[in-house]
């Protein structure tokens, strides 16, 4: 397939293909972008797993993540430091998780941490205020707020303690019939 | 001094009382929090945010059990594959690579297999991809739902449902009737296919002349030289036409029950609908700002109309008796009027249908009209009976759901009878044959009309009413007819219904007029691009969405309704003994001359082995229909007992798991009081002999 690249080794993107659900093409291809969105800081060889990170500022203003309303939630649960710094390889991991080819386990694990705002392991009121008013900019007053967040407990949480554990989401997201077709995003 | 422990359980109230701060700091700060095996087992997905820090964090399984043999419920995390594994790609790596120093203890057969059931799981991968690429209209869907919703978008996805449903009937066809008669030709005193004397233009909108001996209607296919005693060309006929109606009501069955299982089977108690709406609402591959606002507004909407229902059944529970009483009377006048516009529908379409069959030779335009009449009464009525219950519904103060609902029951029923009703006087009056007109293709031929004239509305309906409509309300917006029409909303329920009874006319026409699926099929393809048209470029989004998941439900049982009328009109055309043999009819079609279908099949079944004739014998009679008929009822009841016991074990298991959870956190608080007060007693003591030193506290609470 035309000219031998120099950004991985061959045994690197083995890995990649082993632990994400992208091919040999795709991973170049992700490399390509990550590059184009800081040229200077991102080296093109990454033979020796060089250690560089890009910020929160410059990954949400990526075409497919700009008008998500919960697009820094999603790249500080992917950041290992929790600030929303990914490195290429949390890059690879974020798209890897939301493309169509993870399955919904998977999903699901990850979809619980991006909405979990205070990062508690539940997702108790203020989490779903929070989601909910960034789903709909606000427009909602604040009773109608609360009438759908009291609601959505009612609906989800098994265990009565007035929040969702990830079990409640889980089980409850095993039921929807579109969160495979809604939670993806395509690059 | 023993402090007795109060032993008294806290009921799941008191938890739904205490705030957030609280609970927090006594219950998941304490240190045996930390212990609880449910809290360790969720461990590697706290890596991330813990205080181990780093990428680390080995998988479960490896940590509970190295031995790969072993058969715990964790087992499964070392064997799934690596990219299912929720972790970050470091630590990926190292289980990779501890995985692979594992796999040269397995051997050389099971990293074979292994790496088979990689290679084709890719493949798999692969082709769903390709298939799912293959389907055409993708981008037109993306548009529609992005501009209109996921209600638009689900009418055109059922319209190429109905296409790929229509080219498989096709594909059928063909095998079955077409293929036989091509290769083995037809009867040597079949008339062959030209155009004569008589045949003109209007054939193709009537249905006769030309058309009456071509291969679109029953009368063509006669028995060729194929002509065994099992495989002739009127068996095969029939053989496909009975697959056609099976293979539909499989499919149909099994579109109905694979999206609804969930919603219908689980009742009320357990809907999920506002959790779906928050946490699935969001379509994270929306790209552009438009989309956004568009898809937010759309949520808003769904959310206020869930909100409006909550309050309208709140009101709902407040009427007084009098209101009560006034509206069941308002309810029972209104339904009243509904029975008696549906009479009146169908009266009109018995009164067309006379005057149609009793027609005798006119001029060719009012001799065309006429022919047409049924149809054109019938498209009438089916466009504005609904429209007018739509109004109706309106003002019998039902929720907005019961709304939608209750009217596509009525416009169901209306369809469905008026069809029902139209096929009664056609198989039921006699008519008078003109000589050299097959007889059998009477019925055909009305099915005919039906679709020909179905498209021909839809067409029109695009073009003469919504375009003039849109380009009236571009030019004059403020005049009186454009702020009394308002604006233009495509309205799904009522073009859903369009479509499936379109469908129905197709499973009723198919055993008389075998090309109809094809019909089908082009109208359909062309209905897509008009109704594409139509949407884009004359209609705006609506507002109030409707909610798909009950009315798809009637929907789909419309079609099945439609499904099992198609049969049972198949059935009495059959069954019914034929028609007394006159000199100046000639009977066509595959079962022609004294030819009926039972001496067919009886000579089949006679022609084969013995033991499987008595077989067949034995299936068609009385002795094995009764213990099949309860063999069935046994089957549906024993499935019936099974769901309610379900229930109710789901109902017990939800109770406890509500009573063990708030055991747990009495415990862990009561643990948590009974620690800090022992610290306290010590740091007391000590205080008193040793000089103090400083206890490392629990994290302080205020």
């Amino acid at each position: 397939m035309g000219n031998k690249q120099t950004i991985f080794t061959d045994e690197q993107l083995d890995a990649y293909q082993d632990c994400t659900f992208f091919t040999r093409k795709e991973i170049l291809r992700l490399h390509g972008r990550y590059h184009e969105l800081a040229p200077h800081l991102v080296p093109m060889d990454y033979t020796n797993d060089p250690d560089c990170k890009l910020p929160l500022a410059l990954i949400v203003n990526m075409p497919e993540l700009k008008e998500n309303p919960f697009r820094n939630r999603i790249v500080e649960s992917f950041s290992e430091d929790g600030m929303g710094n990914l490195s290429f390889n949390e890059f690879v991991d974020m798209f890897s998780v939301l493309s169509e080819m993870a399955p919904r386990e998977l999903k699901a694990i990850y979809a619980f941490k991006i909405y979990d705002f205070n990062v508690d392991n539940y997702l108790c009121k203020e989490d779903l205020e929070k989601t909910l008013n960034r789903l709909t900019k606000e427009e909602l007053t604040p009773e109608e707020v609360e009438l759908v967040c009291e609601k959505t407990i009612e609906e989800a949480d098994l265990d009565g303690d007035n929040k969702l554990s990830f079990a409640d989401f889980e089980n409850m997201i095993s039921r929807a019939p579109d969160f495979l077709s809604t939670f993806h995003i395509r690059i | 001094m023993e402090e007795t422990v109060n032993f008294m359980r806290l009921l799941s109230e008191e938890s739904t009382h205490s705030t957030l701060s609280s609970d927090s700091c006594e219950y998941y700060q304490t240190e045996i929090f930390d212990q609880l095996p449910s809290i360790q087992a969720s461990r590697p997905e706290q890596n991330r945010h813990g205080s181990l820090g780093g990428c680390g964090g080995s998988e479960p399984g490896q940590r509970l059990s190295h031995d790969h043999l072993s058969r715990g419920p964790r087992d499964k995390t070392s064997v799934q594959p690596l990219r299912n594994l929720p972790m970050c790609i470091q630590a990926k790596r190292s289980a990779r690579d501890r995985r692979k120093m594992q796999i040269s203890n397995i051997g050389f057969w099971e990293s074979w297999r292994r790496s088979q059931s990689i290679s084709r799981r890719r493949v798999w991968a692969q082709m769903g991809e390709t298939l799912s690429g293959l389907l055409p209209w993708r981008h037109t869907l993306h548009v529609i739902e992005g501009r209109f919703g996921v209600g638009v978008k689900s009418y055109f996805v059922f319209l190429r449902y109905l296409v790929h449903l229509n080219l498989l009937h096709c594909a059928l066809i063909s095998g079955f009737i077409l293929g036989p008669t091509t290769f083995y030709g037809r009867s040597n005193n079949s008339e062959p296919l030209r155009f004569g004397d008589n045949d003109s233009v209007l054939d193709f909108f009537l249905g006769s002349g030309y058309l009456d001996r071509s291969p679109v209607f029953f009368g063509f296919y006669t028995r060729g030289s194929l002509d065994l005693p099992c495989l002739n060309t009127p068996l095969l006929y029939l053989a496909g036409i009975l697959t056609i109606l099976l293979l539909s009501l499989i499919m149909v069955v099994r579109r109905t029950t694979v999206g609804y299982k969930h919603t219908w089977m689980l009742g009320k108690r357990y809907s999920m609908n506002v959790s779906f709406k928050i946490f699935c609402g969001w379509d994270f591959t929306i790209q552009d700002p438009d989309g956004a606002a568009l898809k937010r507004s759309f949520i808003r909407n769904d959310l206020k109309l869930f909100l409006e229902e909550q309050s309208f059944s709140l009101r709902a529970a407040q009427r007084t008796l009098g209101q009560k009483v006034r509206l069941y009377l308002l309810r029972f006048i209104l339904n009243l009027l509904v029975l008696s516009l549906l009479g009146g529908a169908f009266y009109l379409i018995y009164f067309s249908t006379k005057t149609s069959l009793y027609e005798k030779e006119h001029y060719w335009l009012l001799s065309l009209v006429l022919q047409y009449l049924p149809p054109m009464t019938i498209t009438f009525v089916n466009l504005v009976l609904p429209h007018i219950f739509r109004k109706i519904s309106s003002f019998e103060d039902y929720s907005f759901t019961t709304q939608v609902n209750a009217t596509l029951v009525r416009s169901i029923f209306l369809k469905l009878a008026s069809l029902g009703i139209y096929l009664f006087f056609l198989t039921t009056t006699k008519q008078q044959q003109s000589p050299f007109q097959c007889s059998e293709n009477k019925f055909g031929r009305e099915m005919y009309k039906l679709c020909i004239f179905n498209f021909l509305a839809t067409f029109c309906n695009a073009f003469l009413l919504n375009y003039p409509r849109k380009l009236l309300q571009e030019k004059y917006p403020t005049s009186l007819l454009t702020r009394l029409l308002g604006k233009q909303r495509f309205l799904v329920p009522f073009n859903v219904l369009d479509l499936v009874y379109g469908q129905t006319v197709g499973w009723v026409g198919v055993y008389y007029c075998p090309l109809l699926p094809l019909i089908g099929t082009v109208t359909l393809v062309a209905t897509f691009y008009i109704k594409k048209f139509s949407v884009l470029r004359c209609c705006v989004a609506e507002q109030r969405m409707f909610r798909a998941a009950t009315s798809s439900v009637l929907f789909h049982l419309m079609l099945l309704l439609g499904l099992v009328m198609a049969a049972v009109t198949l059935g009495f055309n059959l069954y019914q003994p034929g028609t007394t043999p006159d000199e100046n009819m000639f009977s066509c079609g595959p079962f022609r001359n004294g030819e009926t279908l039972f001496n067919v099949t009886g000579l089949c079944v006679d022609s084969l082995p013995g033991a499987a004739q008595t077989t067949v014998r034995y299936l068609a009679s009385e002795a094995f229909a009764l213990p099949l008929i309860l063999a069935e009822i046994i089957i549906l009841t024993s499935y019936l007992s099974r769901r309610r016991a379900n229930q109710k074990a789901i109902e017990r298991l939800k109770d406890m798991l509500v009573m063990s959870s708030s055991d747990k956190r009495f415990l862990v608080k009561q643990h948590a009081t009974m620690l800090r007060r022992g610290k306290n007693v010590n740091r007391v003591r000590s205080a008193e002999d040793t000089p103090p030193i400083h206890w490392k506290d629990p994290p302080p609470c205020i």
